[in-house]
């Protein structure tokens, strides 16, 4: 199979990629702390709620840099 | 695997920036797009929506469009302004609404096959999230006044180098804020799309394979179900992200410490 395409293609797979794992791990850490939260006081489900959705936002974002970059990259 | 490459480059193509009879847009050119075309269509279906739904006000809403109408209003009331902003959140439900609203329907149009999001482009979800950088920061500064709301990115009780670090950090967080906002909207309606497109392919090619091929064709268009399910969720939580969002970056305007 032959390689072809430039490098900054490669860069941009690896922007998204690499740096979509940290706020995977966040997101992830989220769900489970919250659901764990409601699971001992159901009554605060709704506010919880809200604050992780709040809190998932912050994570994604800096997933969001990565897909920047990597548009950023293509371009390149 | 050739046609597989060449199905993804055209359905690329059909999702980027054209013009409604598939040219391709040059710059400095001022016509109607595909994306503005279904943002359009999304504008006048809100619009019909309310204007529909509130033609007979009355305390128990007659009409089912009149009640969800009801649940939907009170729900931005409720969960998101005075959720976030307190009882004085209520002096802005019609600007969170409207966004939340419009969102909620422009991602919804998307899902119809053939159509696109409106908010499937960069130039929608940068607007809009621009419009609510200027609102949030317009309300903190008519609320303590310039330097009152500047004050508030300095933080108390911190040794002052600390603290102009913290300023610098706090000052740069509210500059991304519409970066985030938009490329979260944006990049959610693009990459859904680009999903449910390539499975479509996959399923499409297989089916037009022989022999055995045409049975492993059902996995991906089961899976294409489930996704299709999973993007009608993505279409209301991105709406709701971005509506809280917009409520939570208020309520720090107002409620500045």
């Amino acid at each position: 199979m032959e390689i072809t395409g430039s490098l900054s293609v490669l860069g941009a797979g690896f922007a998204f990629g690499v740096g979509a794992i940290g706020p995977a791990i966040g997101i992830g850490m989220i769900g489970a702390k919250t659901i764990e939260s409601m699971a001992r006081q159901p009554e605060m489900a709704g506010r919880l709620q809200t604050v992780m959705f709040i809190a998932l936002a912050l994570a994604e974002a800096i997933a969001l840099f990565g897909f920047v970059l990597a548009f950023v990259l293509m371009g390149q | 695997m050739e046609k597989i490459g060449e199905g993804v480059e055209h359905l690329l193509h059909e999702l980027s920036v054209l013009t409604l009879s598939g040219h391709e847009v040059h710059a400095g050119e001022f016509v109607l797009t595909n994306y503005m075309f279904f943002l359009l269509i999304a504008l006048v279906v809100t619009f019909l929506f309310f204007m529909i739904g509130v033609r007979k006000v009355s305390l128990v809403p007659e009409s089912r469009l009149g009640g969800a109408i009801e649940t939907g209003v009170e729900f931005v009331r409720d969960s998101l302004c005075i959720e976030t902003m307190g009882p004085e959140g209520r002096k802005y439900v019609p600007f969170v609404g409207t966004i939340f609203f419009f969102v909620l329907f422009n991602n919804l149009i998307g899902l119809i096959p053939g159509s696109k999001p409106g908010t499937g482009t960069m130039g929608t979800t940068v607007t809009w999230a621009v419009v609510v950088f200027i609102v949030y920061n317009a309300i903190g500064i008519k609320r303590h006044g310039v330097w009152g709301y500047a004050k508030s990115f300095w933080p108390k009780g911190v040794p002052g180098p600390i603290a102009a670090v913290v300023a610098l950090l706090e000052v740069v967080s509210h500059l991304v804020r519409p970066l985030t906002l938009s490329v979260r909207l944006y990049a959610n309606m693009y990459a859904g799309h680009v999903v449910l497109g390539i499975f479509s392919i996959l399923g499409a090619l297989l089916l037009e394979a022989s022999g055995v091929m045409k049975v492993i064709a059902v996995l991906p268009v089961m899976l294409q179900i489930v996704l299709y399910a999973l993007e009608v969720f993505v279409a209301v939580i991105q709406a709701y992200i971005f509506a809280i969002l917009t409520s939570v970056y208020i309520g720090g305007a107002i409620h500045t410490h």
